[in-house]
């Protein structure tokens, strides 16, 4: 089927944004859509088409992808948007995924993927209205202290309340910081990998974007009964009900009984604390509310109310803090912070300072233990002392590090591969690839689902759910990569449409196939299967582009060391695995 | 008996917009948060609560009275009826709704609400509801018990068991 007769509009239009000349131009490229479809497909080729050999990632040349899919802004739970780049933080593929407005508002404003390049001389935002597409000083908002107040800004001055995504960096993106995020629309996040320091580097602060389009369906009878049944399966069953209530951070107390939450820089997995920081509790104690993505029923996003005493003349301030279970483990398990209003006050001074918050967990826990075993000392630190569960000097540890006064708060602000090569203590660095490693310490399973994902996510491919299924019935270690390799193709293919992954059970190949037929496009399930190993081999092309070599991969001891929820786990082992894996792919 | 639509509890909104796809995809071929005759607004981005802009099915409605082409008729039930046809967009309706309830179309025709009762159906969360009125639109007395206990059925209660029927293959 040619593009022509897709009835869903601007299923071929890719906006490009030169930041250095201040200019825009559409281009047509249905051949891209038709064979990707949307999303990490389309986004990966691009990538491949741009990238020039030894563009480093803060290189003004090199591009920031934005990409959404043909489901984007149409079905129930697809809200995301994808980020490709290549990441300040570890070199390699960066790729990073956000909810919020931003894919309804690209969907509707009818560029279905953006390619921003070049690099401003002084700070800019872009702002797209439709097909308007202007460039404004952002000189003023540049260096305010906080991420969430330049949306409180830009709300002011530009249109299109309710229909429109406001992306933007805090100070670490400002600052260089290697694992700065990118806010959109305050509670989601481009966390992973450094988009924030890319937006940096290009003096870019923010992007906003709104759309008002009306898009159709060739058959809108068709379209509509799918999505009354996608919706049914979302709102009425319980594919999705983990999220709907006490949400991902269920995990916590789930994980800890397993002996698999990382605690105090994984020198155990389990937390003698869990119970205070449990999702259970945050959520008769301190949820406010829940909202949701635009285009999502389930209304994941939990809202934290920390009210706060700043007199004793019975004055509070109230803060509005979202939280999930990642970083209740950064900054909770993993620096053995058992009080959970101090998890919400750090969590707030990472969403002002605009930083990925795994990373920062993981880098102040390795800054912790470097400190007590002597290999530095308050020279470094500038006199603050590290230990685990002190909420002020991990608050001022983040406030210095993204002001990075001296090389060594600088050298934290590169994350801990990096600071471990200057510092010592590679061996208790828990890092795979290059990236600071999620609140999983459940076998094999996650170890290799890490180190061989596109980008070392445990969104790559979920590792920790093939140890759980070895957990409940032994299976072999081959079993376990093959469940990788599966889940990773699935994965490749919802990326490209682009369904929130907590759809994943709703948007199984027959209902992705129905919900694409609905809207006039054909695929088969063989076809979809051959378009996810299509983008794996087209990513790990990418991949080998930005350096990426196996051979390079450590393997941080302490990941041996700790009993993991499986038990312990011999390097030898997750060795022989990766190889496995390397040999199955043929990479 | 006729029906309207009501914001019964707005504070329970987490801006979804599920009620403005399903309007504007059973009243519009179109797939789109524009033609939709309910408005869900944000005021402070998502930081804030979310307003609900509906037709407040006036049973005086001041948008008839506005209307010079006499496109809006009466509805049984409260609020009007629009013939499309007379309609030529002048816009005065707009103006004369205090609830913001109206907008115009593409095509430059007036998006009114007619209390079908579609998008309580896509509300996860009860915010919208429809209620019995008379057919002069004024509000039927029917409940005169003490206010109902709005605390979760069971503290156990969860979405599934509030919403949920079968469970389809639901994994781990």
């Amino acid at each position: 089927m040619t593009t022509e007769e897709y009835a869903i509009e601007g299923l071929k239009n890719i906006l490009y944004i030169d930041l250095g000349s201040q200019s825009y131009h559409v281009e047509e490229r249905p051949d891209l859509y038709e064979k990707y479809l949307g999303g990490v497909g389309v986004a990966t080729n691009l990538m491949l088409e741009e990238y020039k050999e030894g563009t480093g990632p803060l290189d003004p040349e090199m591009p920031i992808i934005l990409s959404t899919g043909p489901l984007s802004g149409i079905y129930p739970t697809c809200t995301k948007a994808v980020a490709l780049f290549r990441s300040p933080h570890n070199g390699e593929l960066g790729e990073s995924y956000a909810g919020g407005h931003l894919a309804m508002s690209m969907r509707y404003s009818g560029y279905e993927t953006i390619v921003i390049k070049g690099a401003s001389r002084y700070p800019v935002y872009v702002a797209v209205h439709d097909d308007k597409v202007t460039f404004r000083d952002a000189s003023s908002i540049w260096h305010l202290s906080s991420a969430i107040d330049v949306g409180k800004i830009l709300r002011e001055v530009e249109p299109g309340a309710g229909r429109r995504s406001i992306i933007r960096i805090g100070p670490a993106g400002e600052m260089g910081v290697t694992y700065a995020d990118v806010n959109v629309d305050t509670y989601r996040h481009f966390g992973r990998l450094g988009l924030g320091a890319v937006f940096g580097a290009k003096k870019l602060k923010a992007v906003l974007i709104s759309g008002n389009r009306e898009l159709k369906s060739p058959e809108h009878n068709a379209y509509r009964k799918t999505c009354n049944l996608l919706y049914d399966l979302i709102v009425k069953t319980g594919l999705t009900e983990k999220y709907h209530n006490l949400g991902t951070s269920e995990n916590i107390l789930v994980l800890n009984e397993l002996k698999g939450l990382p605690t105090r820089n994984l020198q155990s997995a389990f937390f003698e604390g869990a119970e205070t920081i449990s999702g259970e509790l945050f959520a008769e104690k301190y949820l406010l509310r829940r909202v949701s993505c635009a285009g999502c029923p389930i209304g994941c996003i939990h809202i934290a109310m920390l009210k706060r005493a700043f007199s004793k003349a019975h004055e509070y301030e109230a803060l509005n803090i979202s939280y999930d279970f990642e970083l209740i483990y950064a900054l909770g398990s993993n620096l053995g912070v058992a009080d959970p209003e101090a998890v919400l006050e750090l969590i707030e001074a990472c969403e002002k300072a605009g930083v990925d918050i795994i990373s920062m967990g993981v880098v102040l826990a390795w800054a912790t233990e470097m400190q007590q075993r002597g290999k530095i000392s308050t020279d470094e630190t500038l006199g603050l002392e590290l230990s685990w569960g002190d909420k002020g000097a991990y608050l001022r540890a983040i406030d210095l590090l993204v002001k990075a006064p001296n090389d060594f708060y600088r050298a934290l602000g590169k994350g801990i591969a990096y600071a471990s090569k200057k510092y010592g203590g590679e061996e208790f660095a828990i890092q795979l690839g290059g990236l600071e490693i999620p609140g999983y310490h459940t076998g094999l399973g996650n170890i290799v689902g890490l180190a061989v994902g596109f980008r070392h996510s445990h969104l790559d491919n979920a590792g920790y759910t093939a140890d759980q299924k070895a957990f409940n019935h032994p299976i072999s270690d081959e079993e376990i990569v093959d469940t990788i390799i599966e889940e990773e193709d699935r994965r490749s293919i919802l990326n490209c449409l682009v369904p929130c992954l907590f759809g994943r059970n709703v948007y199984t190949y027959e209902n992705v196939i129905l919900a694409l037929k609905s809207i006039g496009i054909n695929r088969t399930e063989e076809e979809l299967k051959e378009l996810g190993k299509d983008i794996f081999r087209k990513k790990y092309e990418l991949k080998k582009k930005f350096g990426f070599k196996f051979e390079n991969l450590t393997l941080p001891k302490r990941f041996f060391e700790t009993p993991s929820t499986t038990g312990m786990v011999e390097e030898e082992r997750v060795r022989r695995a990766i190889e496995m894996y390397r040999e199955k792919r043929g990479v | 008996m006729a029906k309207r639509l009501k914001v019964a509890n707005p504070a329970r909104c987490i801006g979804c917009y599920s009620c403005m796809m399903a309007c504007a995809r059973t009243w519009y071929d179109t797939i789109s948060l524009k033609n939709s005759r309910i408005d869900i607004q944000t005021r402070g981005g998502i930081e804030t609560p979310y307003v609900q802009i509906v037709c407040h099915a006036c049973i005086d409605p001041p948008c008839m009275r506005a209307c010079p082409l006499g496109a809006l008729s009466k509805r049984k039930g409260g609020g009007v009826n629009l013939n499309k046809e007379i309609c030529d967009g002048c816009g005065n309706c707009i103006e004369a709704c205090l609830m913001g309830a109206i907008h115009l179309d593409a095509e430059n025709k007036a998006v009114i609400c007619k209390h079908c009762g579609v998008c309580p159906k896509f509300c996860p969360h009860d915010v919208l509801e429809m209620v019995e009125v008379e057919d002069s639109g004024e509000v039927k007395i029917t409940d005169t018990g003490p206010a109902p206990d709005t605390s979760p059925v069971s503290p156990t209660a969860s979405h599934k068991d509030l919403y949920g029927g079968e469970e389809p293959g639901e994994e781990e």
